[in-house]
């Protein structure tokens, strides 16, 4: 209306007589072309802004009001098979930074840092340890604070703008170290984890299984983390809650471990300051009812992040406490492995019950002498014999007669050379020797004297304490070789099993139940009989099947003529002692390693007994009466 | 004394007023919105903005009843009192984010260099309408009128506020240009311009204020500094949408996103709670009443009635422009009011006189109505 006036003010203009004046207002025209000039700018502005881009604004502003904060869930407990909590959690409080919220970061942390007993450059370092997170999530600077300077801070909140304390669950040990190696602890998500996992299930500062069943298992145990929407102010204020979801706490980890047998054997292992392995696995499953490695991580050390200085001191330990011995490392079987000779012996008709071998403590083979650790001989030697004296020489004549490749073969099918497939990460398979493996690895013929070797667990043979644990289980099962296993039940939060144990058949050994029950037999004179290698592990009321071992470190004799205590200990030999009970009717294998031990009966041998003691407890104390 | 003749009633223009009332209600509205939650602020923005409606329309009836012819002869004492009150401020100035800007009266913080913007146009209109050149005026004619200019923007510049002082130079541009330049004044005086900016740049400008025009160029670059309130302006008015939040439910602006958002920032609070649609609607009533500002200049009396006219047209409609391209991220912050809608007594005052002198030359269009002397 005003245009439409304005305008035709102007035609009047123009048809009048021009004066000064009216020159003058004529100019107006110009300056109205310039008023709906910019009106024009700003309403496509407008229309940009509001109808085109209207929707992504939208976004920017909810995002900018609202905010989402995790609440993070409760980690799932971990049991023992007799619910005992291994693992359990309790609050914790970190204090946080989230510095869109902080006007003054600077000046914040310096009155912070008095109150957190920490140095500002170490807070500063942590920010700058975030750099590139978006300014709105919080930024760890302190864990686990104690509860004074949590009251402080929560009635002092107003004097640090932007810093929060969070609850977070931390881990709890009741029993500190127990099976440390296998559950293994947890750790702040790395930057080169969070690029591999869903963000929308973790983020930066997020606690997770670094090792061990925390790592395997983190899908039932981390839960699900809840989240609350909050409105929040420019100021970073909330105004009010919008929508909250509860977090979903982990699973419940039932393992198949008895903590008492466990106690008992990082007894003498970890508290004995040794460095081995010991594995107790139910015969007839597969369950593993202790499962020790030493020396052991000390788990308090990584709670809330490990020091450097810790870290380096187990990286540099040389007996190599964060390697988890049960199925990391292989050892040399030593004489464990007469068994597997024993087998093969019989199985390929190269010697039968009653066939008897002389050992005069000496084998000759080729140009070389092999000894039997007895230096002064065995005598006539029947298999019987030659298992519960452990005779070299018996051992080596079988060896030659069935062949590297035949005792390889039945090595294997007693679940020897191969990963066995338990809830442990980087399991080793070991090392059982063929002539094909030795041409296409180390690009030579294989030497017929190194099958004698071989027919004693020396030479090339690398085997795991778990390897060991369950071949003796299948010895004693008559043939069938289970997947040893650690979970015995997951439960959700709703108390639904989630997954029960089953036991896991690896391979069977058919028709050999002759061989078997005489290879126990031999076992079964090692500890009980007169002249056997383990007859201090005998437990009255409990008849006890088992072998002894001993693994040369090094092959060079000259440490041989020293009496054993002046050897180095790191060239003494490892003890082995592998066993199970009762023998008329098995239930548990007990495989232990003794790192250096020298002898498997002194060395590995009383572990052993100390843990079928108190698995046969009960039944011992009513055979008493 | 009032001897107000009949015919002023008759010439009374109600559509002006008209623009004007709308305007003034739906920014009052826009003010209780924006300065929401008010408890934040002791007394609340509205209620004290809410005094000044009241004091405008009193002062704008009294402007109404001198004829403006006065201003001509009065031109020189408003000068000197502004001028002295710019360097009072100096003296006697609050000062707020490091400018010395506020005179206290007790009731009232005056800033002085508001009604300076008003005195400008008088001052320029008075002396053009006085010294009139048809075909051009030179670069001799012009060393007054620049004078006049100089003076007060130096004053204001000191305070320092760049965007007030940028506000008189455009004032000084538009009035000049209207009254004709000859060609060659055009280039000795871009020359001048150009190399003043130059040296004001490197020499006069604050750092925050280069900071301001830097970051303006690329506002993401610094989100939660200047750029910031640039960046929360835009999400606050594209989130407006086609209709807008509602009345008192803009989130951006109650949840303090919006900086300054009852004074520079008032009208992204509007585009937030109404948005395009309420938006065209607010400013087709404000441009409306800019145009009609210019047919009022058309229809004035005489060549001092044109120049008032259009100068305070100019005065309010570039600091509209300024004021809403910096708000929809045309322009960098500088600090200037949207005319009528942004909280601020002194420059309510100021633009209420300024209409009040529209709505006087509009009424005293006729050549046969008396005049006060």
């Amino acid at each position: 209306m005003s245009l439409k006036l304005f305008f035709k003010e102007i035609e009047d203009i123009e048809e009048r007589d021009e004066g000064a004046l009216d020159l003058l207002k004529k100019r107006l025209l110009g300056a109205a072309v310039v008023v709906l000039v910019f009106f024009t700018i700003i309403i496509l502005r407008l229309w940009a802004l509001q109808i085109t881009n209207g929707k992504e604004y939208e976004t920017r502003a909810y995002s900018n009001r609202v905010r989402v904060r995790e609440v993070i869930a409760p980690r799932g407990h971990i049991l023992d098979r007799k619910g005992r909590e291994i693992v359990t959690n309790r609050p914790s409080f970190n204090v946080v930074l989230i510095q869109e919220d902080s006007r003054d970061v600077a000046d914040v942390l310096k009155r912070l840092a008095p109150v957190l007993g920490e140095d500002v450059s170490q807070l500063w370092k942590k920010i700058r340890e975030a750099a590139g997170t978006p300014k709105y999530l919080p930024i760890r600077l302190k864990e686990d604070i104690d509860w004074k300077t949590l009251a402080y801070l929560e009635n002092h909140n107003q004097e640090f703008s932007g810093i929060r304390t969070e609850v977070q669950p931390v881990r709890v040990y009741p029993y500190d170290d127990l099976a440390a190696n296998v559950l293994g602890y947890l750790g702040s998500i790395s930057k080169k984890e969070l690029a591999k996992v869903d963000r929308k299930i973790y983020s930066g500062g997020d606690l997770i299984g670094k090792r061990g069943l925390e790592r395997l298992r983190e899908k039932d145990l981390r839960g699900e983390k809840g989240k609350s929407y909050s409105e929040v102010n420019a100021r970073g204020f909330e105004q009010q809650l919008l929508k909250s979801v509860e977090p979903l706490p982990g699973s419940e980890l039932t393992l198949t471990l008895d903590v008492d047998l466990q106690q008992i054997a990082e007894s003498y292992m970890v508290a004995g300051e040794k460095a081995g392995a010991v594995v107790a696995m139910e015969v007839n499953s597969g369950r593993l009812l202790a499962a020790v490695s030493a020396p052991s991580i000390h788990i308090r050390d990584f709670i809330g992040g490990i020091s450097y200085k810790n870290w380096q001191a187990l990286l540099e330990n040389s007996r190599h406490p964060l390697i988890n011995k049960i199925a990391q490392a292989a050892y040399p079987p030593g004489s464990t492995y007469k068994m597997v000779t024993a087998l093969a012996g019989l199985a390929t008709g190269a010697i039968t019950e009653d066939t008897v071998l002389y050992c005069p403590g000496f084998y000759r083979f080729g140009n070389r002498t092999y000894r039997c650790w007895k230096h002064s001989g065995h005598g006539p030697v029947n298999l019987r014999k030659a298992i519960t004296e452990s005779c070299d020489v018996f051992f080596y004549q079988v060896g030659q007669r069935v062949g590297v490749d035949a005792l390889a073969k039945y090595a294997r099918k007693l679940g020897l050379g191969q990963k066995t497939g338990v809830e442990m990460e980087h399991e080793k398979s070991g090392l059982i020797p063929t002539r094909e493996w030795k041409k296409k690895n180390r690009k030579q013929k294989w030497q017929e004297g190194e099958t004698l070797s071989i027919a004693i667990g020396q030479g090339f043979d690398l085997v795991t304490p778990l390897q060991m644990c369950v071949m003796t289980a299948t010895l004693a099962n008559g043939g069938k070789v289970y997947r040893p296993q650690l979970v015995e039940k997951v439960v959700d939060p709703e108390g639904n099993v989630v997954e029960r144990f089953q036991p896991e058949l690896i391979n069977e050994v058919k028709g050999m139940d002759r061989y078997f029950r005489l290879i126990r037999d031999g076992m079964e004179q090692v500890v009980q009989g007169k002249r056997g290698t383990a007859r201090r592990v005998a437990i009255k009321g409990l008849t006890i099947a088992g072998k002894t071992g001993t693994a040369q470190v090094v092959k060079i004799a000259q440490y041989r003529h020293l009496k054993e205590d002046n050897i180095p200990y790191k060239y003494r030999d490892h003890a082995w002692f592998t066993c199970f009970a009762p023998a008329e009717n098995p239930e548990i294998a007990v495989t232990v390693l003794v790192e250096h031990g020298l002898h498997g009966g002194s060395g590995a041998g009383p572990i052993a007994k100390a843990i079928l003691k108190e698995y046969f407890r009960n039944r011992l104390k009513t055979e008493e009466k | 004394m009032f001897k107000v003749d009949r015919r002023l009633f008759e010439h009374f223009d109600m559509i002006l007023m008209l623009f004007i009332c709308m305007v003034c209600i739906m920014a009052f509205f826009n003010l209780y919105s924006a300065s929401f939650p008010h408890r934040a602020y002791g007394i609340a923005p509205y209620i004290k903005q809410g005094y000044f409606f009241l004091m405008g329309i009193t002062v704008f009836i009294i402007v109404l009843s001198f004829d403006y012819q006065i201003l001509h002869s009065l031109n020189y004492p408003i000068y000197g009192i502004t001028t002295f009150l710019l360097i009072l401020a100096f003296f006697v100035g609050d000062s707020a984010g490091g400018a010395q800007r506020w005179i206290n009266l007790g009731f009232f913080k005056l800033q002085p260099s508001e009604p300076a913007k008003l005195m400008l146009v008088i001052a320029l209109a008075s002396f053009y309408s006085r010294k009139e050149v048809v075909d051009g005026y030179s670069i001799k004619e012009l060393i007054v009128p620049v004078a006049l200019t100089a003076f007060p923007f130096v004053l204001i510049l000191l305070q320092p506020d760049l965007g007030t002082a940028l506000m008189l130079g455009i004032i000084f541009v538009s009035m000049t240009v209207f009254v004709k330049l000859r060609l060659s004044t055009y280039g000795i005086l871009t020359t001048i311009a150009v190399g003043l900016g130059g040296f004001a740049w490197e020499n006069l400008l604050k750092p925050y204020q280069k900071q301001r025009i830097q970051t303006f160029l690329d506002p993401e670059q610094d989100p939660m500094g200047h750029g910031y309130q640039i960046v929360q302006s835009k999400i606050a008015v594209g989130s407006g949408g086609k209709f807008g939040k509602g009345y008192l439910e803009g989130t951006q602006g109650h949840l303090h996103f919006l900086p300054e958002r009852h004074t520079d920032f008032a009208f992204s609070v509007w585009g937030e709670e109404w948005g395009f649609a309420g938006s065209f609607v607010f400013l087709a009533f404000y441009f409306a009443l800019l145009f009609w500002g210019l047919y009022v200049a058309m229809q004035a009396k005489d060549r001092f009635g044109v120049l008032l006219a259009f100068g305070v047209v100019m005065l309010i409609f570039w600091q509209a422009v300024i004021n809403l391209l910096m708000i929809l991220g045309f322009l960098p912050v500088v600090g200037i009011p949207l005319p009528l809608v942004s909280y601020g007594g002194s420059s309510l005052l100021t633009t209420i006189v300024g209409l009040g002198i529209l709505m006087n030359v509009r009424m005293r269009r006729f050549h046969n109505v008396p005049s006060v002397d």
